[in-house]
C-alpha cells in the first residue's frame, strides 16, 4: 500500500496523486470486473429462457393443454393438461395450507412473541427452515405421510406447503413491522380487542406487501420438483382427486422426460419447461408490481 | 383275408377321416404367425389394471395398451417404466396388478409376494451394446472384449484388444465413456449373466439386477442409458433395440458362442430363442445361445401377475389383457422391435391364462 | 420508528355508548382474544414442530443404515446396495466439491454485480439490473437441469473440456484439475449451481454493501482515491462481514440443490478426484435417482444421507446467519 499513500512533511497522511497511472489503470479493470460481471449473469438467462422460449413454444398448442399425456412416450402427439392441472391443484393446496399458518405465525411473532426468548427462537428457527434442502422435505413428508398413506396430491401438497411456510412467516412479519403502530393505538382506542384490531386493521394494513410475499413464495414452490418426486408418483391421465392415488405436475415431467434420447419427449419437456416458467414469471411479476405499489403508497 | 383292394381303401378312409378330423380341429395352431384372437370378448371387460417394471418392453407395453383400449373400451391399463427391481417390489407390495420384468424373482424375495404368482413371457428382444464413437461406423467386440470394457480394464478405444476384434479399422485414441443402469434393471441382469457366461475369466462382478460397475456414468431406464450414448462422443451403453432404434445409436457387432459377430436385430434374436429350453414355469434363457445367425444377447421378458385374484371382473380383465398380448400383442412387436415369441412358447402361455383364477 | 409491542397499557375511554372493556380486562372479547393468541401461538409452534418432526423422523428412518455402517458411513466410498455397503464418501465429496466450484465462479461475479449495481451504475440501469436477477432467480431448478444437460453438457465436453484436456491435462498442478472430458461432469454442475446461487448471493451482497455509511465513504473520495480504492477502503472491510455471511448462504444453497445437479453430474459412483471435467455424484442426486426403488437397509441408507444433507446445511445456514447478524449489530451498534 505504499505507494497508495504518501507521508506530507507533517506527517499526515494522504493518497498520492489520484492521476498515477497504475492507479488509473487499476480503477478502470475494477470497472469493467463489475459491468463485465453483469453481463455475465445476463448471458445464462438468455440462453436459457432463449432455449425454452424457442424450443418450447412450437408444443403450445390448445391440444397442449386439454388432452392426457400420450401412451407412447417416444411419440409426439397428447398434451400436458394432467400435468397443468396437477401443478396448479397440488400448489393451490399447498398453498391453503402454508398461507393461513403462515400468517397466523407471522402475527404470533410480531403482535405477541415480540422479543421474548419463544419468539427469538421460533424466528430464528424460520429463518433455517428456509435453508433445508427441497429434498429432505421430500424424504421427510415421504417418511410420516406417504408410507402410510400412499401417492397422493396431498403428499406433495404438504411437503410444498412445508417450503412455503417459513418463507411466508418471515415476508408477512416484515409487512406487519411496516404497520405503523398508530394504526394499532387508535383501533385500541376506539375500543376494539386485540385479536379484533389484528384482523380489521393491521391485517388490511399489510394486505398488499403479505399478498406480494405469499405469491413469491408460491411461485418458488410452484417450480419445485424434488419433494414431489417420491409422493405424487406418476400418471398418464387427469387425477383431480387430492388425497386418491397418484398425479403428475410440469416440473416432475420435465424430470423425467430430460432423461431421454427421444426428441418428442424432449421437445415435451421444453414445452412444459416454457408453461412451467411462464407462471412462475405471472406470479413473481404480479408480486413485483404489488410491492411496488405497496411501496409506493408507503412512501407517499 | 381280405383282398389287397379292400385293405388300401380302408386305409385310404381312415387316412381320409384323420385329415378331415385334423383339418377341422386346430387350422390356427399350425400357423407361425399371430392371428388376432376375433373370438375374444373384450368388450365386455372392465376395470382399471395398473402394472409397473422394466423399461426393457416399455415401448412393445405403450403399443399395446394403446391397442388395447381400441378392443377394450371398459378398461384402463397403465404402465410405469420404473426398471425390474421396482416392478417385483410393487406387485409384491399389492401397489399394482401386473409387473413387467425382466429377471426372474429371487428366491429369498418370494416370501414377500401376497401369493403364488405366474410368469407369462411376452416378447423378447437383442439387447444392443450401442456406442459413440466418431469416424467409427461398424465395431465388432467379443464377449472377453466386453467383459474388460465394462470391468475398466480397457479404458481407451484403441486398445489392443478392441483392435483384435477389429482387424483393419482405425480406432481414435478417445477415452471410453461407460454407460450402465443406475437402477435395478432386468436389462443389467440379462447383460451381466451374458458376460458372466460367455467371459467367465474377463468379468469379475457379480450378476444381476444391480451390478457394481467400476467406473461407469449411470442413468435410470434403457432411454436414460441412451440418452448418455447419444450425447457423448467415446460412449458405449447396453440399450434395448427398441430404445437404440427410436434414438438412433450404432449397434456393435457381438461375437456369438460360435465365433461369429452378429449384430442385434430380429432375425438374431429368434434364431437364439428357437434353442431356448423352456422352464416349467415358462421361464428361459435364450442368452449366449448356440448357432451362427444367433444374436449372444437376446433377452425375454416377463409379465408376473398373481395367480389368484379376489375381484372377478378384475381377474377377467387381466385374463383379457394378458390373452391380447399373447395374441394380437405378437403382431404388434416388430413394428417395435421386439422379437415375438416361438409359437411353442407363446401356445404354452395362452394355456396359462387359465391358470389365473378369480 | 415505534417498534410494535405487544403489551399495552391503555385503557381506552368511552366514546361510543354502551360497555367499553379495557383491554385486557374482564369483558366480552377475552375468550375470543385469548383463543386468537393460542391459535397464533400455536402457528408459531408449527415452525419448531415441523424442524423437530423432520430431524427425528428422518434420523429414526436412516438408523437402521447408520447402525449396520458404524463410521464407514461417511469414511468409506464404496456404495453397493446388492452388497450392502454404504459408503457415501464419494457424495459427500461431490456435494462439496461442486458446491466449492458454484462459489468459486458465482462470488467474483455476485460481487461484481452488487458493486456495480450500488456504486457504479447509473440510476436507469439499477432497476433493470435487479429486474433481470430476479428473473434468474425465478427460474425453476428443473428448468436449469433441462437447458443443462441438452444444451450445456453436450456442448462443454468436446467443445470446451476435451480441449482444455488435451492442451493441459499432461502439466503439473494444473492437470490434476483440468482433466477429464466429460460434459456430464463437476465442473458443469458446478456451472450450473453458480447460475442458481448468483440471485441470492448478490442480493444479500446488496444489501450490505448499501449499508455503508456515507461518511466513509466520502471519507475515503476526500482523500482523492479513485473509485475502486474507495471500494477497497470503505466499502469492503465494512461490509466483510455481512457478505461472508451472504456467501455462506449462497454455499448452502448450493449444497442442497438436487435436480439440476442430478441431471448434469453424470452419476458415476465412487469417485473421488480432482478431475473437474469428470462425472461423479452429490448426496442429494443420488437420494432422487436412488429412492424411487430402494428399500430396506438401502432407503435407510438415502435417508440417511437425507439427514448428512440436513445437518450440514443447517450448520453452514447457521453459521452464516450469525456472521450476518453479527454484522447487523456492528453496523447499527457503532
Amino acid at each position: 500500500m505504499n505507494e497508495l499513500f504518501v507521508t506530507t512533511e507533517s506527517g499526515d497522511l494522504l493518497l498520492s496523486d489520484t492521476t498515477k497511472r497504475s492507479r488509473r489503470i487499476r480503477n478502470r479493470l475494477a470497472s469493467i470486473w463489475m459491468a463485465g460481471s453483469v453481463l455475465v449473469a445476463v448471458v445464462p438467462l438468455a440462453l436459457v429462457i432463449g432455449y425454452v422460449l424457442i424450443k418450447g413454444v412450437g408444443q403450445l398448442t390448445p391440444d397442449w393443454f386439454t388432452k392426457d399425456l400420450p401412451a407412447v412416450t417416444r411419440r409426439a402427439g397428447g398434451g400436458m393438461g394432467p400435468a397443468i392441472v396437477g401443478t396448479l391443484l397440488i400448489t393451490a393446496v399447498a398453498a391453503g395450507m402454508a398461507v393461513p399458518l403462515g400468517v397466523l405465525g407471522a402475527i404470533y411473532l410480531h403482535e405477541y412473541g415480540g422479543r421474548g426468548r419463544l419468539g427469538r427462537l421460533i424466528r430464528f428457527m424460520a429463518d433455517v427452515m428456509t435453508g433445508v434442502p427441497s429434498i429432505v422435505m421430500g424424504l421427510f413428508v415421504y417418511t410420516v405421510w406417504t408410507i402410510a398413506h400412499g401417492l397422493s396430491a396431498f403428499g406433495g401438497a404438504l411437503a410444498l406447503a412445508c417450503l412455503m411456510l417459513p418463507i411466508i412467516i418471515r415476508t408477512t412479519e416484515e409487512m406487519l413491522r411496516l404497520v405503523p403502530d398508530e394504526l394499532r393505538q387508535a383501533s385500541y382506542a376506539l375500543g376494539n380487542r386485540k385479536w379484533r384490531t389484528i384482523l380489521t386493521v393491521v391485517l388490511p394494513a399489510a394486505f398488499g406487501g403479505i399478498t406480494s410475499g405469499v405469491m413469491l413464495a408460491i411461485a418458488r414452490a410452484a417450480g419445485e420438483t424434488a419433494p414431489l418426486v417420491f409422493t405424487i408418483g406418476a400418471a398418464r391421465n387427469l387425477n383431480l382427486s387430492i388425497f386418491n392415488g397418484p398425479t403428475t405436475a410440469l416440473s416432475v415431467q420435465i424430470f423425467g422426460n430430460a432423461q431421454t434420447p427421444f426428441e418428442a419427449a424432449q421437445a415435451r419437456a421444453w414445452g412444459a419447461a416454457l408453461t412451467l416458467v411462464a407462471i412462475v414469471f405471472i406470479l413473481t411479476i404480479l408480486a413485483r408490481i404489488v410491492a411496488a405499489r405497496v411501496a409506493r403508497r408507503h412512501n407517499a | 383275408m381280405r383282398s389287397p383292394k379292400k385293405s388300401l381303401a380302408l386305409l385310404v378312409a381312415v387316412l381320409a377321416l384323420f385329415g378331415v378330423v385334423a383339418a377341422a380341429c386346430g387350422g390356427s395352431k399350425s400357423d407361425s404367425d399371430a392371428k388376432p384372437d376375433t373370438t375374444y370378448d373384450y368388450a365386455s371387460l372392465s376395470g382399471t389394471l395398473n402394472g409397473s417394471g422394466a423399461t426393457f418392453p416399455k415401448a412393445f407395453y405403450e403399443e399395446t395398451i394403446a391397442g388395447f383400449a381400441g378392443v377394450a373400451k371398459g378398461v384402463t391399463v397403465n404402465y410405469n417404466g420404473v426398471g425390474s427391481g421396482q416392478g417385483k417390489k410393487d406387485l409384491a407390495a399389492g401397489t399394482s396388478d401386473w409387473a413387467g420384468t425382466d429377471s426372474l424373482v429371487a428366491d429369498a424375495d418370494k416370501a414377500s409376494f401376497k401369493g403364488p404368482f405366474l410368469y407369462f413371457p411376452t416378447v423378447a428382444a437383442p439387447i444392443t451394446v450401442s456406442f459413440n464413437l466418431s469416424g467409427v461406423k461398424t465395431l465388432n467386440l467379443s464377449a472377453a472384449t466386453l467383459a474388460k470394457i465394462f470391468t475398466g480394464s480397457v479404458t481407451a478405444w484403441n486398445d489392443p484388444a478392441i483392435a483384435a476384434d477389429n482387424t483393419g479399422v482405425t480406432l481414435p485414441s478417445t477415452k471410453i465413456t461407460v454407460a450402465v443402469r443406475s437402477d435395478g434393471s432386468g436389462t443389467t441382469s440379462n447383460f451381466s449373466k451374458f458376460l458372466a457366461a460367455a467371459a467367465p475369466e474377463a468379468f469379475t462382478l457379480t450378476a444381476g439386477d444391480t451390478v457394481a460397475w467400476p467406473s461407469a456414468q449411470s442413468a435410470k431406464g434403457n432411454a436414460g442409458v441412451a440418452q448418455i450414448v447419444k450425447a457423448t462422443n467415446g460412449a458405449i451403453g447396453y440399450v434395448d433395440l427398441s430404445d437404440a432404434i427410436a434414438s438412433g445409436l450404432t449397434f456393435a457387432s457381438i461375437g456369438n458362442k460360435d465365433g461369429k459377430f452378429v449384430q442385434p436385430t430380429l432375425e438374431g434374436a429368434s434364431a437364439a430363442l428357437a434353442g431356448a429350453t423352456i422352464n416349467a414355469d415358462l421361464t428361459y434363457s435364450a442368452l449366449n445361445a448356440a448357432g451362427a445367425d444367433s444374436y449372444p444377447i437376446t433377452a425375454g421378458t416377463y409379465i408376473i401377475v398373481y395367480s389368484s385374484i379376489s375381484n372377478p371382473t378384475q381377474a377377467s380383465a387381466i385374463r383379457g389383457w394378458i390373452n391380447y398380448v399373447l395374441t394380437e400383442g405378437q403382431t404388434l412387436a416388430p413394428e417395435v422391435d421386439f422379437a415375438p415369441l416361438p409359437t411353442a412358447l407363446r401356445d404354452k402361455a395362452i394355456a396359462q391364462i387359465a391358470s389365473i383364477q378369480g | 420508528m415505534a417498534i410494535g409491542r405487544s403489551d399495552m397499557d391503555i385503557t381506552p375511554g368511552g366514546s361510543s355508548g354502551g360497555a367499553v372493556a379495557s383491554l385486557h380486562g374482564a369483558g366480552p372479547g377475552r375468550r375470543a382474544d385469548q383463543l386468537f393468541h393460542s391459535v397464533a401461538l400455536i402457528a408459531g409452534l408449527l415452525v419448531l414442530a415441523i424442524l423437530g418432526l423432520i430431524a427425528a423422523s428422518t434420523t429414526h428412518e436412516a438408523w437402521p443404515a447408520f447402525r449396520s455402517q458404524g463410521l464407514s458411513f461417511v469414511t468409506s466410498s464404496t456404495w453397493i446396495p446388492a452388497e450392502g455397503k454404504f459408503g457415501a464418501l464419494a457424495f459427500i465429496y461431490g456435494t462439496v466439491l461442486s458446491s466449492l466450484l458454484a462459489l468459486l465462479l458465482a462470488v467474483p461475479v455476485s460481487l461484481g454485480i452488487a458493486l456495480y449495481a450500488n456504486e457504479a451504475a447509473p440510476s436507469r440501469i439499477r432497476r433493470p439490473i435487479i429486474a433481470v436477477l430476479d428473473l434468474l432467480a425465478a427460474i425453476p431448478s428443473v428448468v436449469y437441469g433441462l437447458w443443462g444437460v441438452i444444451v450445456l453438457a453436450p456442448f462443454l465436453g468436446p467443445h470446451v473440456y476435451s480441449p482444455i484436456n488435451d492442451a493441459v491435462g499432461s502439466w503439473p498442478v494444473v492437470g490434476w484439475f483440468l482433466n477429464g472430458s466429460s460434459g456430464r461432469s463437476f465442473m458443469t454442475a458446478g456451472i450450473i449451481l453458480a447460475i442458481m446461487i448468483t440471485p441470492i448471493v448478490t442480493s444479500l451482497s446488496r444489501e450490505v454493501i448499501a449499508t455503508v455509511p456515507r461518511a466513509q465513504r466520502e471519507a475515503a473520495y476526500a482523500m482523492g482515491a479513485t473509485r475502486w480504492e474507495m471500494i477497497r477502503l470503505a466499502v469492503l472491510p465494512w461490509g466483510r462481514g455481512g457478505i461472508v455471511g451472504a456467501i455462506m448462504l449462497g454455499l448452502g444453497r448450493a449444497m442442497g440443490e438436487t435436480i439440476a445437479v442430478a441431471l448434469v453430474i453424470g452419476s458415476q459412483a465412487g469417485q473421488v478426484t480432482t478431475h473437474l471435467f469428470e462425472a461423479g455424484d452429490s448426496m442429494a442426486a443420488v437420494i432422487v435417482n436412488q429412492f424411487g426403488e430402494a428399500s430396506g437397509t438401502h432407503r435407510a441408507a438415502l435417508v440417511g444421507l437425507g439427514v448428512v444433507l440436513f445437518v450440514v446445511t443447517i450448520i453452514v445456514n447457521v453459521s452464516a446467519r450469525s456472521i450476518v447478524a453479527r454484522f447487523d449489530r456492528q453496523a447499527q451498534g457503532i
